[in-house]
């Protein structure tokens, strides 16, 4: 009985990594794209190189398919075994295609309820579905994590994660390690308490949450948890770093992305802005909103934690990406996640311990005057400092930061990390808020417009060692779609203003551009057809949080719409409207004809 | 059961009338006011309550009255006058502004109303029709796509508040029937001053050039 429970024991155990090396292995292999972020490390970087600098200005389209919805899609497709998997903003239909012809195989409508729509801060977006083990993994807006059966697209199970009716939204796209599907919570503009619920991949059952607020047990922090910095070391900080009961709706939420570094056995995560808005309502440093963490996967429990924005003013999440890399700094190899920040500066960070290698501006900031190395904490700017009801004037970076969700691509050929962002600032204003469960608890009036310059966005290479752009390509509009980069060394990215543009990774020079149906704010990705061919997909349809102005009843004449953003983004419906298409494009072979085939008898 | 035994009659009854056609108005022509007598909608005669008598009285509640939509089967609308009772308070839009504020539908549908989250409450646009009893339902009854209903929360003084206020955030009516959009020549060529300038009732009286997403002047 027990040799027998301990050979059940080992086959878990085998089982387990065995799915984790399944889709490390599956990320491996360049024809394929097995999750969001391409690979755990969060990359975007793929060894195809048909397409390169010399023939990709001969790129034309392929074939589209219509997702049917007219608001913002931030997904990325999956492209698994020959078939691609594409998720729609609300109410998240997925479909199955050829990635060759796009015949649609099979699609699936989760029955949503629609009241999710109102309590989803800005725009009813998803950042992607996640795959493992035959399976597809959607996390819908209503807050249900579904499995489907990658071949049929039937219903495996649907487990509910989330509450509408306290402002909560599902919208980051899962990720599947060890067997376990890691999802977020959103809502940090509704006193969301920030989350992550890790599912069983086969049962759906909730193996466990970890909160970002709240004492340590609710935050999974014991005798693991050893911060690098002083300011985070102490017992409950979740809790004692607020008015009494204000982490209960104070955020920190999670809505962007997980990376996971398999040798270390650490997932990484960023969480949201505490909440409210306004400051002056949250004495003390709100941990742990703003913050990094690094957990064990299978148990959950912390390992480090570092807050980059104590008592943040300015909503400033720091969700974004963090992109695991092996660095050579100061003559060693250096195990490091890149973080680019929300507040503007661009976080090198030791992965193992938590220590802050370099944090330097990306972008114009006067909200900070730089981060302290010693102590680990940022510099607000004193002069700024937003008191109750005190207007404060040109604010840089505005309440999206210098970059906000959409994620950068990092290439080991050029040692660039390639990042869409934007160059915004604003006219902030704090008001008292009153929390009622299921209403936005903001408690501030925002006003973005252009930073200095008058540009609004930019896609730049960023040399993480020495600590500098290498190039930039300055945008009209906010850079909101991620970015790619391949073998090839083009790098891909979209603007708002309805361009897909291919850039020589090295220089930034552009080298094809397309003006697509709508703008774009979705990830591009690349695979290889079972005919060989190298292909480049990207969803289009503009919204997100700046796109909304373009995409639903929102005044263009009222800047303070939008939670600000329509001050920024007001003229992008003289650009265009909102409509999801997928675009896959690829280099016709010479017989075949400009932008088509010639139509062959069955 | 008796309702939809009710209703089920009286579509078997009425719907032989449904298809021909309104003689009453015609296309092409101004639109002019229409009484139009239910006997003259060509509808049949209805027995009111053929399974017996209805649980409640709909006629008895004039708010039941109040369509949402703007078709009428056999050309007879709805008629419902119902005034916002407090039409007669002057301060009712100024305590209707704090309500705004105070119950967070300024983080819906944004300062001054220019949508977001929700739609927009500026630009004589609404969803769900524009009369302050549509209003009022609005809000009570909350609308299926994201606006929580209101009605067991708030007292129905504060919800006609909130409709006096709602009704001084649209622009006023202009002449055109719809509206352009470009760059060149701009469209629109205005914006409101920005709340962080001005906080007001009537937001429509103060404007400025608009600034194509640059800093706004504020004046």
């Amino acid at each position: 009985m027990r040799a027998g429970l301990i050979c059940l024991a080992l086959t878990i155990l085998a089982t387990a990594s065995a799915h984790a090396d399944d889709l490390q292995k599956l990320s491996q292999d360049p024809k394929q794209w097995v999750m969001a972020a391409h690979d755990y490390a969060n990359t975007r970087f793929s060894p195809l190189d048909q397409i390169n600098t010399s023939n990709v200005g001969k790129l034309q389209v392929a074939w589209m398919f219509s997702v049917g919805t007219r608001r913002g899609q931030e997904a990325a497709p999956l492209i698994v075994d020959d078939t691609m998997y594409v998720v729609s903003s609300y109410p998240n239909k997925v479909f199955a295609l050829d990635p060759v012809s796009g015949d649609l195989k099979w699609t699936y409508i989760p029955y949503q309820d629609r009241a999710a729509q109102g309590v989803a801060c800005c725009d009813v977006v998803t950042r992607g579905i996640a795959y493992d083990d035959g399976k597809i993994f959607l996390a819908t807006l209503d807050n249900h994590i579904v499995a489907l059966d990658a071949k049929t697209g039937r219903e495996q199970w649907s487990t509910k994660t989330g509450d509408i009716n306290l402002g909560e939204t599902t919208t980051d796209a899962p990720l599947v390690v060890k067997g376990k599907v890691f999802v977020g919570i959103s809502g940090g503009e509704l006193g969301v308490r920030g989350r992550i619920t890790v599912l069983d991949e086969n049962s759906g059952k909730i193996d466990y949450v970890a909160y970002s607020t709240g004492p340590d047990k609710d935050v999974k922090i014991g005798p693991d948890f050893k911060p690098f910095y002083d300011f985070m070391k102490g017992q409950n900080l979740g809790e004692t770093t607020w008015p009494p009961d204000a982490w209960k709706i104070g955020g920190g939420t999670v809505w962007g992305w997980f990376s996971y570094d398999p040798s270390l056995n650490l997932v990484y995560y960023g969480t949201a802005n505490p909440g409210p808005w306004n400051a002056n309502q949250r004495p003390g440093d709100n941990l742990w909103t703003s913050t990094v963490f690094a957990r064990d996967p299978d148990s959950g429990e912390a390992h480090w934690a570092y807050q980059l924005n104590p008592h943040d003013l300015w909503d400033h999440d720091e969700i974004q990406e963090n992109v695991l890399l092996d660095l050579d700094i100061g003559g060693k190899t250096r195990k490091v996640l890149v973080h680019p920040g929300r507040n503007g500066y661009m976080y090198v960070i030791d992965r193992q311990t938590g220590e802050v290698i370099s944090a330097d501006p990306y972008d114009t900031v006067n909200a900070y005057k730089g981060v302290d190395l010693k102590s680990g904490r940022i510099i607000p700017n004193k002069d700024l400092e937003p008191d109750l009801g005190r207007m404060v004037r040109d604010v840089c970076p505005a309440s999206p930061g210098a970059k906000d969700w959409q994620p950068s691509a990092w290439s080991p050929r050029t040692k660039l990390l390639y990042v869409p962002h934007q160059h915004l600032c604003m006219n902030f204003k704090t008001s008292d808020v009153g929390y009622i469960a299921g209403t936005p608890y903001v408690g501030a009036t925002v006003d973005m417009f252009a930073g200095p310059g008058g540009y609004r966005g930019e896609f730049m290479a960023w040399d993480p060692v020495q600590r500098k752009k290498v190039w930039s390509i300055k945008e009209n509009m906010p850079v909101w779609s991620g970015a790619l980069v391949t073998a090839g060394d083009v790098a891909f990215y979209g603007t708002m203003d309805r361009w897909f543009k291919a850039v020589d990774a090295k220089d930034g020079k552009v080298l094809w551009q397309f003006h697509t149906g709508s703008g774009i704010i979705a990830q591009p990705v690349t695979y290889q057809g079972a005919d060989g061919v190298q292909y480049v997909a990207v969803l289009t349809g503009v919204g997100g949080w700046p796109g909304v102005v373009a995409n639903a009843q929102v005044d263009p004449r009222v800047r303070n719409g939008a939670l600000g953003f329509t001050g920024a983004t007001q003229d992008l419906p003289t650009y265009t409207q909102g409509g999801g298409e997928l675009l896959v494009f690829a280099i016709p072979k010479p017989a075949q004809a400009a932008g088509g085939q010639p139509a062959q008898p069955k | 059961m008796k309702l939809v035994k009710a209703a089920a009659a009286f579509l078997l009854l009425a719907s032989p009338a449904f298809g021909q056609p309104n003689t009453s108005s015609q296309m092409g022509l101004p639109v002019e006011p229409n009484a139009s007598p239910r006997s003259g909608a060509g509808l049949p005669e209805i027995q009111a309550n053929p399974g017996g008598v209805a649980p409640f009285s709909a006629s008895a509640n004039p708010i039941l009255h109040v369509p949402v939509s703007d078709l009428h089967p056999g050309n007879v609308a709805l008629s419902a006058h119902i005034d916002n009772p407090l039409a007669d308070d002057p301060q009712a839009v100024t305590r209707g502004m704090r309500d705004f504020n105070h119950f967070n539908c300024v983080g819906c549908h944004a300062p001054n109303g220019g949508g977001g989250m929700g739609p927009s409450l500026s630009d004589r646009r609404y969803i769900y029709g524009s009369s302050a009893p549509n209003l009022f339902l609005s809000i009570y009854q909350g609308r299926p796509n994201g606006m929580p209903a209101w009605g067991d929360v708030l007292p129905e003084s504060t919800i006609w508040e909130l409709v006096a206020y709602v009704q001084s955030l649209a622009e006023p009516a202009g002449k055109n029937f719809g509206r352009t959009i470009s760059r060149a020549p701009p469209s629109p060529d205005i914006q409101q001053t920005p709340t962080e300038y001005v906080q007001t009732t009537h937001p429509w009286s103060f404007t400025e050039p608009f600034s194509n997403g640059q800093q706004p002047s504020g004046q």
